[in-house]
């Protein structure tokens, strides 16, 4: 049950830091441009993404042996999660500028002009691609911590209740969620993911963990702890 | 295809941002899987310390001014 809920926790989380980008570009084409090609595009990028959990992570479950499906992708999941913890330090040391969803709106919007056409192609290509992309990180973070943790329903309902959350909010707010502590987010789904990935691929090499499933949290507090001595070695005056 | 480009490039992104890092990790994850097989549960100790110890270089290196984060 907990570790239901820890994968669920970790597929929820790493997919909303990931919809709240996708939103960012999808409002920016429909606010700009009308929004029937850009819900198509969207849509057309929802069910692409959907094919790929379902054929990837069926397939790798069924095929792949056990261990090598731990070593394997616990290995995939500890170079994502450092990957993400790694700028989630760089920002909060200052040396990188933190990820600003306005920004990113703004800049996007700027890219834009009116649709001119009945039929907006543009508008329709730039969600499709702008969704797919962003959502490539949730199907490896869903197939990974689902298939690896023998939680494929818990972390598929965390990616899509995640996807679902931040569409209705900004269906509400109509504005990119730039209030969201999306680099906070990142920086605790990189301790996370990190964790798991060193977890799981450890059971690959053979290793039994202490206490089992409990000692990722043991794992969770030395990445954290090296985290903030990685970000006190190096901080600097906050960037814009 | 330049939507293909831009997949497969998200794709290779989304583990490697340092091509050295994650150079550093595998041999780090190969190590373990030797310790691991040799010395049992003790060796993981190592293998955490290390991980971690890599994350704080790294950062260090990228946080150096006049450096050029990835």
């Amino acid at each position: 049950m907990g570790q239901q809920l820890f994968i669920f926790g970790a597929a929820f989380l790493g997919s909303t830091v990931e919809s709240i980008e996708a939103l960012t570009i999808v409002l920016a084409v429909g606010l700009t441009r009308g929004w029937r090609e850009p819900l198509l595009g969207t849509g057309a990028a929802l069910v692409l993404l959907a094919a790929l959990v379902l054929a990837f992570g069926q397939l790798i479950v069924t095929t792949i042996p056990d261990s090598v499906l731990k070593l394997v992708v616990g290995t995939l999941l500890l170079l994502f999660g450092l990957r993400w913890l790694h700028v989630a330090v760089l920002r909060s040391a200052g040396v990188l500028a933190m990820h600003d969803e306005e920004h990113a709106y703004s800049h996007a919007v700027s890219q834009l002009g009116e649709a001119t056409s009945r039929r907006d192609w543009v508008g329709f290509v730039l969600a499709l691609k702008g969704v797919f992309l962003e959502g490539l990180e949730v199907v490896f973070i869903v197939i990974a911590v689902g298939g690896t943790g023998h939680g494929f329903p818990a972390a598929i309902v965390g990616g899509i209740l995640a996807a679902i959350v931040v569409a209705a909010t900004g269906l509400v707010v109509r504005r990119p969620l730039a209030r969201v502590p999306e680099n906070t987010l990142k920086y605790g789904v990189g301790v996370i993911l990190t964790s798991l990935g060193t977890f799981w691929a450890a059971e690959g090499m053979g290793a039994s963990w202490p206490l089992d499933f409990v000692s990722i949290i043991g794992l969770v507090v030395v990445y954290f702890a090296a985290s903030r001595v990685a970000i006190a070695l190096i901080r600097r005056p906050a960037l814009a | 295809m330049n939507f293909l480009r831009a997949a497969v490039r998200r794709v290779v992104g989304l583990f490697v941002g340092d091509w050295l890092q994650s150079a550093i990790v595998l041999v780090i994850i190969a190590a373990g899987w030797f310790g691991v097989s040799r010395f049992g549960a003790p060796a993981l100790v190592v293998l955490v310390a290390l991980l971690a110890g890599q994350l704080v270089w790294f950062a260090r290196a990228d946080g150096r001014p006049g450096s050029s984060p990835r």
